[in-house]
């Protein structure tokens, strides 16, 4: 094979210890992971915005407004915890450390379990965009609280599926890796 | 330690991928939580009509959710059933 770059790279990989490769790539899949913060993020500052419009609106009910805001951010956080989990997982008790195999496979493992914690972007966003609209419908008629609670949990339990794919694709990556055994 | 396979090579690039094909999980994740906002909004005005937002909601939502079983459909086959290792023979 000729020398090319991807060549010149692949072997100076290949020549660190499947230990140190192994541990390079889960530092970087612990950032990838942590990156699925912008959607708590925006969603909850979604959220917290329409708080404040709501209790401007009707001051009287402002705790109701208030109550709702949190419950709907409290979801919202939910993906932004699962990526933590998995950056932790991959710092503390990382179980592609003690994996016999191929290392660059094992390295790559570690890559794309962070990259697929990503996908928490999403719902984040989403279920917080659900929070302040909750937000924003109880502050106008506080007296249909439940109802209007009831729906966005729903909605925010739909927007929440694919987060749980992205984990479960983590933890499949992490824990019960088809790949590593394949070439063994 | 030994040179990087080509065999290998494929299996650390199927990893990455699959990490890859899940991002994809970020649009339905923002499209569903925006139809339940604006599900919530809806209740919030016409409350006797929760049945009927309720059914629409669900039902856009699971339009939305297609891509995001797109994604996970091809991190699974990378996984455990990834045809590019076959064809190297």
């Amino acid at each position: 094979m000729e020398e090319n770059f991807i060549m010149q790279f692949l072997n100076w990989l290949a020549s660190f210890e499947t230990k140190e490769l192994v541990a390079a790539a889960s530092c970087i899949g612990a950032g990838l992971a942590m990156i699925a913060g912008i959607g708590p993020g925006i969603g909850q500052g979604f959220a917290a915005g329409k708080g404040a419009e709501a209790v401007s609106v009707n001051e009287k009910a402002s705790k109701q407004t208030t109550m709702v805001m949190l419950l709907g951010a409290a979801v919202a956080e939910t993906s932004g915890i699962l990526a933590l989990v998995v950056a932790l997982i991959l710092l503390y008790g990382n179980p592609l450390m003690s994996t016999e195999g191929v290392s660059i496979i094992i390295a790559a493992s570690a890559i794309g379990a962070g990259l697929s914690m990503i996908a928490g972007i999403g719902p984040g966003i989403g279920q917080g965009y659900a929070a302040g609209k909750s937000t924003e419908s109880v502050g106008r008629r506080p007296k249909l609280q439940s109802s209007v609670v009831r729906t966005m949990f729903l909605g925010q339990a739909v927007a929440q599926t694919t987060g749980i794919y992205a984990l479960i694709i983590a933890l499949v990556l992490m824990f019960a890796n088809p790949l590593i055994k394949m070439v063994m | 330690m030994e040179p990087i396979t080509g065999k290998a090579l494929v299996l650390a690039c199927s990893a990455i991928g699959a990490g890859l094909a899940m991002i994809a999980g970020i649009g339905p994740g923002i499209g569903q939580g925006y139809a339940a906002g604006k599900g919530a909004e809806g209740v919030g005005r016409q409350p006797e009509a929760q049945g009927d937002i309720v059914r629409t909601m669900l039902l856009g939502a699971a339009v939305a959710e297609t891509t995001g079983i797109y994604g996970l459909i091809i991190a699974l086959i990378l996984l455990f059933a990834n045809p590019l290792v076959g064809l190297l023979g």
